[in-house]
């Protein structure tokens, strides 16, 4: 209806009419998952376990299930991922996002603790073989959807435990081993062995495992440090910020001595700039963007800087600086932000004639990692990422995902080994691709009504405290949730898209048009008889999270 | 849960033991009272108990539960209704020192336009003063724009919560007996104990039907089906072609008891009262020539927000139980007109039983249910009035003689305003359906009413007065 | 017109000393001033605002207006009639709660000013 000029006169035979229907919505933090994680569907078992009758024990184990439906490692990416999911939550703007990562760690580490396994899908077991080179998230998601499937899968590393770069690059301050150990070993008791310290184009061929395995995934991973190119950079004191993490990993103390220069705005550069800070160094951290452009995480930025470490933004390399072949410190470009590129932003630019010297005994490189692997594709080290279709198809046997086809969040590589799974399994069974979750049309923000909802704030996240994070430096910051407010979390989800019985459609119906549903559950509380409806519009407006909505051509 | 025992008064001391020593369930310093539903019936009680406790040194915890918001614009943060406040209900609350304030007055009418096939008539209030309030229960229709108002049961809510009524954004999904408390649950699972429960949910909720077995031998209200609608049709138009008058309509459908048009702001409401009013009534109605004849150009526009609100044609019986009662349209109100002067009426009798009395159910009956009874009588009445104005309709000689009394009286200020005054409180619900019967049987009336019925039938071309659009069609 | 009742112009007499009344008035907007008149001089008696009320002694029985009411400045008054107050107050007694506290508190403001007028005297 427009609200200028005069009403359009029709006749009184064409009544103003808003059928309604019931229709489930792609919530916005599922829309934000790489992984399209149905974060509302587990949360809503939580939160709804009353109407469900679900002890809350039997709610967090159905969660968790729902959960590892598509991430076999919830207690590894409670800690790691950045959750862009938390990013555009319909909560946000009412007293904070529900703490999607924190009740994601609170299930993973309820699954270990209760030691849950797996859940398979009740396939039988198949004559297909399937091999994994690499066991990274994506390769390991891989494997999972496969053998869970009912296929046999054989995963192949190349060093001695099984992992990528979840176990050789993260500190232990963000993910203890026993943690990643613990939901790692979970798939390999499905039905997947582990083959380690095979490399592949070193000890075995692609060919060779081509011939062995029906099917193959590649997971390889892109580990080589990219190098900055400066003058000076060759010569001691100039170390690859994924060199030192994996090392670190492996118990090898480097001396770093006491300046560190760390140049890089990634994850990888604030692991190592924090890793450095906890060997003893002051640490400073070279940007040649500001602050809001930092691919790293807001909040390893925020806990980065409590640690006292320096962050020197919209500043560039610009040679090292030796005494002989010691190192003394670096050149540094001043620079500013340009004309934006081609994904929108603004690239950096040298401000002449402003630079600076730092001083510095190790300058840790982060900038970016590259494709390592030998033997696939005929590249040798530094070779080509893989192109893939979009499901991870490289040839009817060859499909792969994670870090070899560009780099990504852990939760990304998680997914491409899911949906190349997915795909490769309806390939052999030749069956159609599942429906994508896409499909499904997402919530109008304008739709969810944050004020109906009580007012619940954000569970505070409970850390250990600031003065021990650094004397006690691989001890994890972050603690888990306790019950209590994994369940306060859980009812502060909105249930953006899907029905959580308001009741307030039911209630007020003037028609009466809504029934129970004997056997509830989440999303299905309500039956409407379409036939019933009066056309008045009231249950769509009322409903608080967008599930009810107008049917096409009725109105509006 | 507080305990009671019916010997300790605590220190309410002697003149609340003598003010309620009658009940077996007296109120005492600190009982809780859930009010389910903020419509008028339950803010209006929740207001006038704090009130009457307030003078009594008496102190409540009283707790207004609603789940939707009224300043929400359309049907969810609607209570659906035509929005008339009647005349006698703005002089009541003005006496209680409740002014409407402008900002929830749509509009003031001064008149009534009556719409016939042989004519039309307006009828003035006595002093052309604004003495009825055109008003919107929510925010106004659906995807208007924002507006400079209020809706009229936000501001009944607010006056509760200024009160000291503890509003409760839940929706109550069950409401049970405990032991010695009723027990309210909400749709989110939280459970409350109270002493008193009062349901004030209206009958277009499910909570009262779901309730039925609470109340021993409870039986719900009866109900019927309306139509409700909003037209844009902009200020200018509306002062030009509706005026400061609610237009009532008397046409020959069956089903349809009544129909009225009531202008306010930039929007005109459209009411249609009867027996299930369903499509083919509506098409009727929309096709009659004295409906199209109140809108511009003689085009009925689209309306913008429709519903169909059930309303009760038979009060729920009885409306009471121990620590339970019923308030406005759960449990009783009037026949048609002025459900909101009902609400207020049963929700006072209720807070005053509850004050001053007891909450048992003999309290209830003794105290409350004398009201709901007076109201149903006068409803039994009603009906026979609405019976008696149908033949009216029906019969096209009998219209004509209603248009030419009122018509007379209209422009002779000084005469006695029989008829209209007795279509005046028939359509605006100032007074009771048996007040305005008893005028009815007035020999003054009746014989004005025959004269006028064989004036304005006998084939006299001079008569002036007033035209019939239907003789030129004829 | 979005308002009840009816406007009056600065200095319009609503009701008028001596004359028949039988209806009582509540102010919605503005002030009136309570006038007495005694031997051609004008008294104020007192000055009126939104929700107070005047000419409530035409409900109780006095027939005649005991005093001139008038709008200072515009002012908007609603009228209550009398036989719809009383019916009202026959239902429901406490309706008149608001009136007699109101009216207790004039008769103690004029017993301390005649107090006050007779030391003073």
């Amino acid at each position: 209806m427009s609200n200028d000029g005069e009403p359009t006169g029709v006749g009184p035979d064409q009544p103003f009419w808003t059928h309604a229907q019931q229709l489930e919505k792609t919530p916005p933090c599922q829309a934000q998952c790489p992984n399209s994680g149905d974060i509302r569907g587990w949360l809503g078992i939580i939160a709804q376990r009353e109407k469900t009758g679900l002890s809350l024990e039997q709610a967090y184990d159905q969660a968790w299930e729902k959960l590892v439906n598509l991430n076999p490692f919830p207690a590894t990416l409670g800690r790691i991922c950045p959750h862009p999911c938390e990013s555009r939550c319909s909560r946000e703007a009412k007293d904070g996002a529900v703490s999607i990562n924190a009740m994601e760690r609170f299930l993973g580490d309820w699954g270990i603790s209760r030691e849950l396994s797996l859940p398979g899908l009740g396939d039988p077991t198949r004559v297909e073989s399937v091999g994994v080179i690499g066991s990274g998230p994506a390769s390991l998601s891989f494997a999972y959807q496969m053998a869970r499937r009912g296929y046999p899968v054989t995963v192949y590393e190349r060093r001695d435990l099984p992992g990528g770069m979840l176990r050789h690059a993260i500190p232990d301050y963000r993910l203890p081993r026993d943690v990643l150990d613990a939901e790692i070993s979970r798939v390999f008791d499905m039905n997947v062995a582990l083959v380690t310290g095979v490399e592949i184009g070193r000890d075995m061929s692609l060919e060779e495992l081509r011939e062995r395995h029906t099917l193959l995934f590649l997971g390889l991973g892109a580990q080589v440090g990219r190098r900055l190119g400066v003058e000076g950079e060759k010569g001691p004191g100039v170390v690859l910020g994924i060199d030192y993490l994996t090392q670190r990993k492996q118990g090898v103390r480097r001396n770093l001595g006491a300046r560190v220069v760390v140049v890089g705005g990634g994850n990888t550069a604030m692991d190592a700039a924090r890793s450095a800070r906890r060997d003893g160094a002051e640490v400073i951290v070279l940007y040649r963007r500001g602050r809001e452009e930092m691919p790293a995480s807001e909040p390893e930025v925020t806990d980065a800087e409590a640690e006292g470490i320096r962050f020197e933004f919209l500043s560039a390399p610009l040679r090292i600086l030796r005494n002989g072949t010691t190192l003394a410190g670096l050149e540094v470009q001043r620079m500013r932000l340009g004309l934006r590129d081609a994904d929108g932003r603004q690239r950096p630019e040298p401000v002449r004639g402003d630079t600076c010297i730092l001083e510095a005994d190790t300058v840790l490189v982060a900038v970016s990692q590259e494709p390592g692997w030998h033997g696939v594709d005929g590249d040798g080290p530094g070779g080509k990422w893989l192109h893939t279709t979009s499901d991870g198809k490289l040839a009817e046997d060859l499909w792969a995902g994670g870090d070899d086809r560009g780099p990504g969040i852990a939760s990304r590589a998680i997914a491409q080994g899911r949906l190349a799974a997915e795909a490769a399994h309806a390939q052999l069974r030749g069956e159609p691709m599942p429906e994508p979750w896409t499909s499904r049309p997402a919530v109008d923000s304008a739709a969810v009504k944050p004020d109906y909802y009580r007012d619940l704030c954000r569970s505070p996240a409970v850390r250990r405290p600031r003065d021990e994070w650094l004397t006690n430096p691989e001890s994890e910051i972050d603690q888990t949730l306790t019950s209590e407010q994994a369940c306060g979390e859980a009812t502060r989800c909105m249930s953006c898209g899907l029905c959580f019985d308001c009741r307030q459609c039911f209630m007020y119906c003037n028609a009466a048009g809504f029934t129970r549903i004997q056997q509830a559950g989440p999303g299905r509380y309500y039956a409407l008889a379409l036939e019933a409806c009066e056309g008045c519009g009231k249950c769509i407006e009322l409903c608080p999270c967008g599930y009810m909505e107008s049917r096409e051509g009725s109105g509006w | 849960m507080i305990t009671r025992t019916t010997d300790g008064f605590g220190q309410l001391g002697e003149r609340s033991q003598a003010l309620r020593s009658k009940s077996s369930m007296p109120l005492r310093d600190g009982s809780r009272i859930a009010v389910i539903g903020a419509g008028p019936a339950g803010s209006m009680f929740s207001y006038f108990l704090l009130n009457m406790a307030e003078s009594v040194a008496l102190d409540l915890q009283v707790d207004l539960y609603e789940p939707r918001h009224f300043c929400h614009r359309g049907p969810a943060g609607c209570n659906h209704c035509g929005g008339v406040v009647s005349e006698s209900l703005v002089q009541r609350l003005a006496t209680e020192g409740i002014a409407l304030p402008d900002d929830v007055v749509q509009r003031g009418l001064e008149s009534y336009t009556l719409h016939m096939d042989v004519g039309d008539v307006e009828i003035a209030t006595p002093l052309h003063e604004s003495r009825i309030a055109a008003i919107y229960r929510g925010n106004g229709p659906r995807n208007s724009e924002p507006m400079d108002t209020h809706s009229f049961d936000g501001y009944l809510q607010q006056l509760a919560s200024e009160k000291g009524a503890r509003i409760v954004r839940q929706l109550v999904s069950d409401v049970r007996k405990h032991d010695d408390a009723m027990q309210v649950e909400c749709a989110d699972g939280s459970v409350d104990d109270y002493d008193l429960v009062v349901l004030a949910s209206g009958v277009n909720s499910r909570l009262a039907k779901s309730l039925e077995d609470l109340a021993e031998e409870h039986v719900s209200p009866a109900l019927t089906k309306t139509f409700i609608c909003e037209f844009r049709l902009g200020k200018e138009v509306i002062r030009e072609t509706l005026g400061p008058s609610m237009h009532v309509f008397l046409l020959d459908i069956p089903r349809l008891e009544f129909a009225a048009l009531i202008p306010k702001g930039d929007y005109a409401t459209l009411c249609l009262l009867g027996d299930d009013i369903d499509e083919e009534l509506m098409d009727r109605f929309f096709g009659s020539p004295e409906v199209a004849r109140c809108f511009p150009g003689g085009v009925i526009p689209r309306h913008i927000c429709h519903c169909y609100p059930r309303i009760n044609i038979r009060t729920a019986r009885p409306p009471f139980g121990d620590r339970l009662v019923m308030v406005g349209d759960s449990g009783t109100t009037r026949l048609f007109k002025d459900g909101i002067g009902a609400a207020y009426r049963t929700a006072k009798a209720a807070a005053r039983t509850v004050a001053f009395h007891g909450v048992s159910a003999d309290d209830f009956r003794e105290h409350y249910w004398p009201l709901c009874k007076k109201i149903d009588a006068d409803n039994r009445v009603g009906k026979f009035v609405f019976w008696v104005g149908s033949l009216v309709q029906r019969a096209r000689f009998a219209r004509r003689g209603v248009l030419s009394m009122v018509a007379r009286e209209q422009q002779q200020s000084a005469a006695p305003r029989r008829m209209s005054g007795v279509l005046w409180d028939l359509f605006s619900g100032s007074a009771p359906y048996t007040d305005v019967f008893l005028r009815t049987l007035h020999p003054a009336y009746v014989g004005s009413l025959v004269r006028n019925l064989v004036a304005a039938n006998l084939p006299d071309k001079n008569r002036d007065l007033p035209r019939d659009p239907g003789e030129e069609r004829a | 017109m979005a308002t009840l009742g009816k406007e009056y112009k600065d200095r319009e007499v609503i009701v008028r000393q001596g004359e028949a009344g039988n209806c009582m008035y509540v102010v919605q907007e503005g002030e009136v001033e309570a006038i007495a008149e005694v031997d051609g001089r004008e008294m104020r008696l007192r000055k009126l605002g939104p929700n107070d009320f005047f000419g409530e002694m035409a409900l109780f029985g006095a027939e005649n207006r005991s005093a001139t009411v008038r709008a200072l400045g515009t002012a908007r008054v609603l009228t209550i009639d009398k036989k719809s107050f009383l019916g009202g107050v026959q239902e429901d007694p406490s309706l008149a709660f608001r009136m007699v506290k109101v009216m207790s508190q004039r008769i103690r403001d004029l017993t301390d000013r005649l107090a006050e007028h007779h030391l003073k005297g």
